[in-house]
């Protein structure tokens, strides 16, 4: 028997929660069944940005679309990438003649249908640009021609603030060189306490023995780099947040940009925990937490976990960061 | 040369043969290969049905969407390879037109994949069946002979591909297991060179 979700067909699951999220927002996004993308119900004039990638990792992208933030999202099924047709089309509807911002999480398939959108948009007569987001330390250093780093958390930042970068004017190529400056500057590690179970399965994508959580996992509920011992959130913050500071080569005085993301099925109250916990150990490092994002935004289904992102932060990102946002599910 | 012809027997091929090649794909990746390019398939007979192309391009542009519109890697990949073939043909086939549209295929594939010739992957066929059109447009050759050299440039890559391991695509992630299978997309290239010449 399946797994008990609120699912009617698991093959109207994306297409029922799109006119969901429409019905819940309709003077923010609209979206377009056929090929199914979801574009600003209003659109300035200005650089439009669009992301996408497979479904299941709600709010990403479709809950940022809106004002100073995405112009258009494009999902695939769950986990698994658009096609190149859907990003072509929503690049289309995105644009006002001033370029299109690609922002891409580093995996082969959204890669893949990206890069041939982007050349059959080029075709069509629209400038694009794009900014790989590769932030997940767990994936780092493998050996050559592997993906390398997985596009997880980060990606909210790159478009929150490549975001209000645009809507203040800054030009495509401003815009990629802001982005690529973030994705340098941003890691991620995340831990999960539970699998995920995809809508109408049974049972979760992998087992973990009692007393046991898995290290390193990416955001589709696929297995982490290792199996660790269960303990306090205390030591398993610290074990997430010693290699991302080791990583950023973070330094007493430095300043973050820090986002505790839940997977899916963590509580609220545990992820104030978790922030609590980061906020000790960077102050033991003189390292200050300048802005922080904690709630679920880049999830894995109902995975139970969750992610840990430092971005070394400076005034301008800071700025950027505290401008206006209105999106179903990103508003200040 | 009559290209919708042709493209109607390279779908009859996989209709008749497309277990073998998700077979192929069970062995060296996850198994879902064969289902995927019936799937194509189907949406170019739906294509070229709904579209009634008069001109090759037009047959290869309905044949790009229905794979474009069809999902995973190889959907893709197929997509921009046909594109190419849909630019440069236009409004008739020639030996000269179909090396430089082969050409033009192949180079776009390897710059969106990342694959070379040896990696194991679609690319194995269809390089030597690039560089067998450009010869044979080379010496006049006529449509019919460049496509039979097209084809068993093809089917040696196809079968080349047999004793390597894979660097990229799906069976790059079983290592040793896919040796001594044959690629499953070099396969598929293969017979759409040999559908062209019955």
């Amino acid at each position: 028997m399946a797994a008990r979700q609120l699912v009617n067909d698991p093959d109207d699951f994306v297409r029922e929660a799109l006119e969901g999220l429409q019905r819940a927002h309709p003077g923010l996004v609209r979206y377009h069944e056929d090929p199914a993308y979801v574009v600003r119900a209003r659109q300035p004039d200005k650089v439009a940005l669009v992301s996408g990638g497979g479904s299941g990792h709600e709010p990403l992208h479709t809950g940022f679309v809106g004002s100073g933030m995405l112009d258009a999202a494009v999902p695939g099924a769950v986990f698994a990438s658009p096609t190149a047709f859907q990003i072509r089309a929503a690049i289309a509807a995105a644009d006002r003649g001033r370029g299109v911002l690609l922002i891409v999480k580093n995996y082969t398939g959204d890669v893949l249908n990206f890069r041939i959108a982007a050349e059959l948009a080029a075709d069509d007569g629209i400038q694009t640009r794009t900014v790989l987001v590769d932030d997940d330390l767990a994936t780092d250093g493998q050996e050559d021609g592997a993906p390398g780093r997985r596009g997880t958390a980060a990606v909210v930042a790159v478009e929150k603030i490549c975001g209000a970068a645009a809507e203040n004017g800054a030009s495509l190529d401003e815009l990629t060189a802001l982005g690529e400056r973030i994705v340098s500057s941003a890691r991620t590690l995340a831990l999960a306490l539970e699998a995920c179970t995809q809508p109408g399965q049974d049972r979760p994508s992998f087992d973990l023995p009692d007393g046991e959580i898995e290290f390193g996992v990416g955001i589709h509920g696929e297995h982490g780099v290792g199996r660790r011992p269960y303990a306090p959130v205390r030591e398993l913050v610290g074990d997430l947040t010693k290699p991302l500071v080791a990583a950023l080569g973070l330094d007493r005085g430095d300043e973050v940009i820090a986002i505790v993301n839940g997977l899916g099925a963590t509580h609220g109250l545990e992820l104030s925990v978790v922030h609590r916990e980061l906020g000790g150990f960077l102050d033991g490092l003189g390292v200050r937490i300048g802005r922080a994002l904690v709630g679920s935004y880049v999830t894995a289904l109902d995975m139970r976990g969750c992610s840990i992102t430092l971005l070394r932060a400076d005034d301008e990102l800071l700025a950027l960061w505290d401008a206006p946002v209105r999106t179903p599910a990103l508003t200040w | 040369m009559d290209t919708r012809a042709w493209i109607e027997r390279f779908a009859a091929v996989i209709d008749e043969r497309g277990t073998e090649l998700t077979e192929l794909d069970r062995r060296a990746g996850d198994g879902d290969y064969g289902t995927n390019l019936r799937s194509a398939l189907a949406k170019v007979r739906a294509n070229l049905a709904a579209d009634d192309p008069r001109t090759p391009g037009e047959v290869f542009t309905a044949v790009s969407n229905a794979f474009l519109h069809t999902g995973g890697t190889s959907g893709p990949l197929f997509g921009m390879w046909f594109r190419e073939f849909a630019k440069g043909l236009g409004d008739e086939v020639s030996a000269r037109s179909l090396a430089r549209a082969a050409g033009d295929a192949e180079a776009t594939v390897r710059r969106l994949g990342g694959a070379e010739v040896g990696h194991k992957t679609m690319v194995d066929a269809m390089v030597p069946a690039a560089e067998a059109l450009a010869a044979a447009a080379e010496r006049n050759a006529d449509v019919e002979t460049a496509l039979k050299d097209a084809a068993a440039a093809a089917d040696a890559g196809a079968r080349s591909t047999e004793a390597l391991l894979a660097k990229r695509g799906r069976a790059s992630y079983v290592g040793e297991h896919a040796r001594g299978v044959t690629d499953p997309g070099a396969l598929t290239v293969a017979w759409f060179f040999e559908a062209a010449t019955k």
